[in-house]
């Protein structure tokens, strides 16, 4: 058949359109929408949840969050250094270390620090000390290699250059790979942030005294409390989104910026 | 240049493989203080491996260099005291693009000869002025031409107060129109007194600036002299047909 490529653009289109009007139109018939909004969109329970919701679930998540991505950005960045370092021991317990908290799911971190703590330790730890652990445990391993991958993304030329001026490795290092390597993985740490943000639920299965909760705990609290439906864990949800949309826009607008560029040509030697 | 000594430098014997790639096979020359050398050959002759090893930012396996009082293949040598006497100027430019040019100038002469802030930034804005950018102290690498940021590069390492300048194909990676300025500046730093070491494939540069021209082919020097000899009379057949092919690309 000899379609033109815009009568074969038009039918694209055409096809897309129809499969959608029909999708809707199926989900519009063989779901109970009035069972969907009792269940889901039951605006009853929405008006009770605040202010606490906010004043204390998000507040309490962000609080978790922001502790949890700040110990695990210095962790992230020593094991990021030692995973580069001359002595060789070093990378290899960074290499274990991120390889192992990389591949185990972060909800074993949660329950070991959680119950295991004050077992293995004799720690009594408070819910902040222990979301803000467990997630710079397992953030760290992730923020090390995004950390690494910027390390080794300022080009050989740089280094070289500060070396050939006479400053010394850790010099070079502060000065000119370091602040270069930290424009290249803004974008990837602010995309890191917001994992954390959402895996700073799993506290939850640790449990918590109500003035910790954090906004999963709330919204499941919201559904035994309100016999209402889910609709306590929905208006949780939208909570979470109050802090990952901006910092998604702005992993955005970092990315689009983009890292300074050494040169104005991109030839490369021979 | 001001009050600071130029530097000679001794080469003798120098083996360097990358694996089972012999780079250089036993190269012995001398650069005497105040001279300018110009070491000509085809990609691969192992040109800028020879200039590399020179401050050490390759590691040769075999051999031995001076740089003035420093014993560059002693293994305890102070590299960075020595490296701070040796200025190079890349191909890239490898300017610091997260620094202003000014920046770029004073960095090293603040952060490692503990220079205070105005010491630094005046004699930054001495050598920017010597090379004609003074105007541009300003500006982010970025927002230059090739030709100005070689120059800046150039004013770069001279805040160091060099006594050996090193360049690497300074002008391979430049707009045609801009390779003038960069060698113009390189001459007046000649005619100065620089110790140089440069590695070109400018031949009308090397012809009229260089003491001395030396033509390396795979990892040997083949053939050495005054410029106007090895450039205008080439005694070596290598050096014969190289030279043909780069003053006439078109021929054959």
């Amino acid at each position: 058949m000899a379609l033109s490529n815009r009568k074969r653009r038009q039918l694209s289109l055409g096809i897309q359109a129809a499969v959608f009007v029909i999708a809707v139109a199926v989900l519009t018939v063989i779901i109970d929408w009035g069972a969907v909004q009792q269940s889901f969109f039951n605006l009853e329970p929405v008006a009770p949840m605040f202010p606490g919701v906010i004043t204390t679930g998000l507040v309490n998540t962000i609080q978790y969050t922001f502790f949890g991505f700040l110990f695990g950005l210095l962790a992230g960045t020593l094991l990021a250094l030692m995973r580069l370092a001359s002595f060789p021991v070093y990378r290899w317990i960074a290499t274990a270390y991120i390889e192992f908290f990389r591949g185990i799911p972060a909800i074993l971190v949660f329950i070991a620090l959680g119950f295991g703590a004050s077992l293995a330790f004799g720690l009594n730890l408070s819910t902040l000390q222990t979301a803000a652990t467990a997630l710079a445990i397992v953030g760290s391993a992730y923020i090390a290699e995004t950390i690494r991958a910027g390390l080794q993304a300022v080009p050989a030329g740089q280094v070289e250059a500060a070396r050939a001026l006479g400053m010394p490795a850790w010099r070079a290092m502060v000065s000119i790979q370091i602040p270069q390597a930290f424009r290249i993985v803004l974008p990837p740490l602010t995309n890191e942030a917001i994992l954390l943000t959402k895996d700073s639920s799993l506290i939850y299965v640790v449990g918590m005294a109500g003035a910790a909760a954090e906004l999963t705990k709330m919204g499941r609290d919201g559904i035994t409390m309100y016999q209402a439906g889910m609709t306590p864990l929905v208006v949780a949800g939208f909570c979470y989104l109050i802090i990952t949309v901006p910092l998604s826009l702005l992993a955005r607008r970092l990315e689009a910026r983009g890292p300074a560029k050494a040169s104005r040509k991109k030839k490369v030697k021979a | 240049m001001s009050d600071e000594q130029a530097a000679g430098v001794v080469i003798e014997d120098l083996h360097k493989s990358f694996g089972d790639n012999e780079v250089l096979k036993g190269i012995s020359m001398r650069v005497d203080p105040g001279e300018v050398v110009c070491l000509i050959g085809a990609s691969g002759s192992g040109k800028s491996t020879l200039l590399r090893c020179v401050n050490r930012l390759e590691d040769p396996d075999a051999g031995r260099i001076t740089v003035g009082q420093f014993e560059a293949t002693d293994p305890d040598v102070n590299l960075d005291a020595m490296r701070r006497r040796i200025g190079m100027v890349f191909q890239q430019f490898n300017l610091f693009p997260h620094l202003s040019v000014l920046e770029n100038c004073t960095l090293t002469p603040r952060r490692v000869l503990k220079q205070s802030a105005s010491e630094a930034e005046e004699e930054a804005l001495r050598q920017l002025d010597q090379v004609g950018l003074k105007d541009l102290a300003d500006r982010r690498p970025a927002q230059l031409s090739g030709g100005q940021q070689q120059r800046v590069a150039i004013a770069r390492a001279l805040t160091m107060k060099p006594q050996l300048m090193l360049f690497d194909e300074p002008t391979s990676a430049l707009d045609p129109e801009t390779v003038g300025d960069v060698l113009t500046s390189m001459r007046s730093l000649a005619e100065a007194g620089m110790t140089m070491i440069v590695v070109t494939h400018e031949m009308g540069f090397a012809r009229e600036v260089a003491d001395r021209v030396v033509f390396m082919d795979q990892g040997v020097v083949v053939e050495e002299g005054p410029a106007q000899e090895v450039i205008g009379d080439p005694q070596q057949p290598r050096t014969q047909d190289f030279l043909r092919r780069v003053l006439n690309p078109l021929a054959e």
